[in-house]
């Protein structure tokens, strides 16, 4: 039972195949990415995968269960968490509240518990305080601690990207699905990010999924790599296999 | 009623709320030009217009125009604010008294076509309607104009690099509507009486249709309004009199529930 | 590099710092002590205002904290006051538990309007509100059960050992109930149940990854926001005496509306001032000759252009130039007007000094 699969992952919107036959493996502790010009159908995968699209035809198992198709809350609590590209921040909450969002699913006060709430000792208040405890190390770790409390809309894109990925972590996923984590950086940005999902990893003991535009970084990062065309897979191996690929080297140079 | 509200979202996705009491208050400037003043019809009527046509391009320049953070839900709002403001206005400058409405062709009068008969009026209303819906179809199909305005709302940034002037666009569609909407009153304020809330009624059965028809073609509304004003008075005539608004809002359900984008109408999908 | 341990409690709780128990303090000697100090016929002016406060959390919580519209709660109002009422009437409930009940079937109403607005957006979901509020209004008036236009009249009612009679003694259990509402609104805010609900209304793609189930969040806020309204009616046909269907206007669904746009979408105390403010407009609007000074000009005014007899209409002519220019000019409504006057009293932090860290400029 593989941990985590693609078999034949077909997406059309209309007339546009957006994903035409994609399949792979992931197994657990590594990082694979999927790379490709854009266009290439990476974020659609994603959306596929996370249960945002529903997958004209091809199926998605995690940990030996069929998730295509289900809706996007029920795969989250499976245990896989994802960013996106463009950012989908709560941004009227602070970083804080935005976490705490991630830890939604690992908390059951519902309206009789919440409007009860009067004094430290009620369930939903030792809820709160217990998961608030609970991210405090991932927003020590992602250096988020000065902004614990401010407005997410306000910060900085750089670390608006950075929240982006706490609130994730926060849900304490299996598997993490980031999305070009490494959009809008320049060369030293891009090394901590690698830097810090190599980190993720060993210290989480989490599964990346990466999509990556910038292909030196993913192939510098992942353990194995696809690489996209127009929703098509070109390539699928270990980085040096693909660094030498034809197609790839095509694929990237012919668009520019 | 049905086919302002469409023209109105289909170029600028604002659902226009205001509309209702917009053209209530060109009828009422239309019925002082006609009794203060005691033009003729034609004349009355065409002041109406003329008005309904700058306050159209006038609530958008000054205000739409205006707004910072465009939402859907504060559109919905601040189009509702300004129906509020007009509704207030013209009960506080009127009056909210009913008056009789004088008006060339009478609801009274009635003609008969096999067993049924029809009034004058309603016959006017209905063709008038048909008219303006085949006259807008071709406007937006065939004319620059309406070409361009459609391109505002399916990309208002490509529209402006092809030198489509987007605002102008806008503030015209706003003007054409209201003229439109105010069309509708002035052929409502006959038949029933006039005072603040005419359009009340018009508005919520306008936006039932053209939800019914799909909120982004001209076509449908009016195709929509035709078709709820029937089952409404079928409904009416065989069940139960009383009920009947009700089953607009039933109507309206039901259809979104299995069409959310109405009969005839498309829908855009969000990119992530 | 340690931090001293951060009390996780300071970010929910209600009253952070010392000072926020005199002021809660304060406010409760002055909400105790008002219907001793104002003439009676004021007192009736306070209920309205808390009715309007409830209804003003509910729509928050709908509107302002979701993201969704309606323009029908006045339909909820109406199933709230007639459930209680017939409830007392023809069954003889006792009061508190028809209120309770005019929550829960207001509730149920919610959960049921909630489900088509699922699959509705926007002006689809405002028309469809809109039709709520007409249909309930309609289908009132025009059955005997509700004793059609003619409306019910409210019994004598008793809470426990107290005739309610008189407007000094529901003040004080129509005050106190909006009271422990807006307590408990605040409470639900502040935890998983709210979070998901502003969540939604901010990004309801990032909710559903997160695992929120959107729809039955969707649901339950029109349920709780119907539940309060549900109780707000309850409570203004307790203050009214009677009821009948021309109070339940689309118009009022309007007001609701206004009022927490007013007030600031998304704040609760915004929710509260907007009300407040509102909620006396409605009421005075009939009234507005007898303002000091504003008034005989407003009479004036209206010789002159307008028709005195349609003066009233100036307050909806009011309500709507407020909504406009909330919308315009400061969208948080008088929450940010607060915040704003705030800022301008209290130098705030710089910045620069917050965000600069010993970083290669990742930021």
């Amino acid at each position: 039972m593989s941990f985590f699969s693609v078999d034949g992952l077909m997406m059309r919107f209309g007339g546009l195949t957006a994903l035409d036959n994609v399949s792979f493996e992931v197994d657990r502790g590594m990082i694979f990415s999927i790379i490709g010009p854009n266009g290439s159908g990476k974020s659609t995968a994603f959306n596929c995968i996370s249960g945002i699209y529903q997958p004209t035809a091809g199926k998605v198992s995690f940990e030996g269960e069929g998730i295509s198709g289900r809706a996007p809350h029920h795969i989250a609590r499976l245990g896989i968490a994802r960013t996106f590209q463009n950012i989908e921040l709560f941004n009227t909450e602070t970083t804080i509240d935005n976490l705490m969002l991630g830890r939604h699913q690992h908390m059951r006060s519902g309206i009789w518990s919440g409007v009860t709430m009067v004094g430290r000792a009620t369930k939903a208040a030792r809820e709160e305080i217990r998961n608030r405890e609970r991210v405090q190390w991932i927003i020590e770790l992602l250096d988020l601690v000065h902004v614990r409390d401010r407005p997410v809309g306000e910060l900085p894109y750089g670390t608006q990207k950075r929240v982006e990925l706490a609130r994730a972590l926060a849900m304490e996923p299996k598997l993490l699905m980031v999305d070009e984590p490494s959009a809008g950086m320049n060369a030293d940005e891009r090394a901590e990010v690698a830097e810090r999902m190599r980190e993720l990893r060993a210290e989480l003991d989490v599964t990346i999924l990466l999509i990556e535009h910038h292909v030196q970084l993913a192939i510098g990062l992942a353990d194995h790599v696809l690489a996209l065309n127009f929703g098509k897979p070109i390539a699928q191996g270990t980085p040096e296999e693909i660094r030498q690929h034809p197609e790839v080297i095509k694929a990237y140079l012919g668009d520019g | 009623m049905a086919l302002a509200l469409v023209i109105t979202y289909k170029t600028t996705e604002v659902p226009n709320f205001a509309q209702g009491d917009m053209a209530m208050v060109s009828a009422f400037i239309a019925y002082t030009f006609l009794t203060d003043f005691e033009t003729g019809f034609i004349f009355a009527f065409g002041a109406a217009l003329v008005f309904a046509f700058f306050l159209g391009v006038g609530f958008e320049g000054l205000l739409l125009r205006r707004m910072r953070k465009p939402t859907h839900l504060n559109l919905i709002i601040m189009t509702l604010g300004f129906a509020l403001a007009l509704f207030g206005f013209a009960g506080w400058k009127w009056g909210a008294d009913q008056r009789q409405f004088p008006f060339p062709v009478s609801a009274n009068e009635v003609i008969r076509f096999g067993g049924v008969s029809i009034s004058t009026l309603s016959l006017a209303t209905i063709l008038i309607a048909g008219i303006l819906m085949l006259l807008v179809f071709a406007f937006f199909r065939f004319t620059k104009l309406g070409v361009a305005m459609q391109a505002t709302q399916q990309d208002p940034i490509a529209a402006r690099i092809n030198g489509v002037p987007a605002r102008a666009v806008v503030g015209l569609t706003f003007g054409i509507s209201s003229v439109i909407g105010t069309v509708a009153a002035l052929l409502t304020a006959p038949l029933i009486t006039l005072d603040p809330t005419l359009m009340w009624d018009a508005l919520l059965k306008g936006f039932a249709a053209a939800v019914l028809g799909g909120l982004n073609t001209p076509v449908g509304a009016v195709l929509g309004g035709y078709l709820l004003g029937v089952i409404e008075n079928l409904f009416g005539a065989y069940i139960s009199v009383e009920f009947k608004s009700v089953v607009a809002f039933l109507i309206i359900v039901i259809v979104l529930w299995f069409r959310p984008s109405g009969l005839f109408g498309r829908h855009h999908e969000r990119k992530v | 590099m340690t931090e001293p341990t951060r009390d996780h409690y300071q970010d929910i709780r209600l009253f952070t710092t010392k000072g926020s128990w005199i002021k809660l303090a304060l406010l409760l000697v002055v909400l105790i002590s008002l219907p001793l100090i104002l003439p009676g016929y004021r007192i009736f002016t306070f209920n309205y205002m808390a009715v309007f406060v409830i209804v003003g959390l509910g729509m928050n919580v709908l509107v302002g904290d979701t993201g969704q519209v309606s323009l029908g709660h006045a339909g909820f109002l109406a199933i709230g006051a007639y459930t209680m009422v017939l409830l007392m009437t023809r069954l003889a409930v006792p009061f508190p538990v028809a209120l309770v009940m005019a929550g829960f079937v207001s509730a149920l109403f919610g959960f049921l309007l909630g489900l088509p607005a699922l699959r509705l957006a926007g002006p689809y979901l405002a028309i469809a509100t809109l039709g709520f509020g007409l249909a309930v209004t309609q289908i009132i008036a025009h059955s005997a059960l509700f004793g059609g236009h003619m409306g019910l009249v409210v019994p004598d009612t008793t809470l426990g050992p107290f005739q309610l009679s008189g407007d000094v003694s529901k003040y004080y259990v129509i005050v106190g109930i909006t009271f422990l509402l807006a307590l408990g609104v605040r409470n639900l805010s502040a935890t998983r149940v709210g979070r998901a609900f502003r969540a939604i209304r901010d990004s309801e793609i990032a909710a559903a990854t997160m695992g929120v189930d959107v729809s039955y969040y969707k649901t339950l806020s029109f349920a709780v926001s119907a539940a309060l309204t549900g109780i707000a009616g309850g409570l203004l046909a307790l203050m009214t005496g009677f009821i009948s269907p021309g109070v339940f206007t689309f118009t009022l669904s309007l007001m609701f509306l206004a009022m927490v746009v007013f007030g600031g979408l998304g704040s609760i105390t915004g929710a509260v001032l907007g009300s407040i403010v509102m909620g006396y407009l409605n009421l005075e609007m009939d009234a507005f000759q007898e303002f000091p000074i504003l008034g005989p000009a407003l009479e004036g005014f209206s010789e002159r252009f307008m028709s005195t007899v349609g003066l009233p209409n100036f307050g909806w002519v009011v309500t709507g130039a407020l909504i406009v220019f909330t919308i315009l000019i400061e969208p948080r409504g008088l929450y940010g007007l607060w915040i704003r006057a705030l800022d301008i009293m209290k130098p705030s932090k710089s910045l620069d000094a917050e965000l600069s860290q010993p970083r290669s400029g990742a930021d």
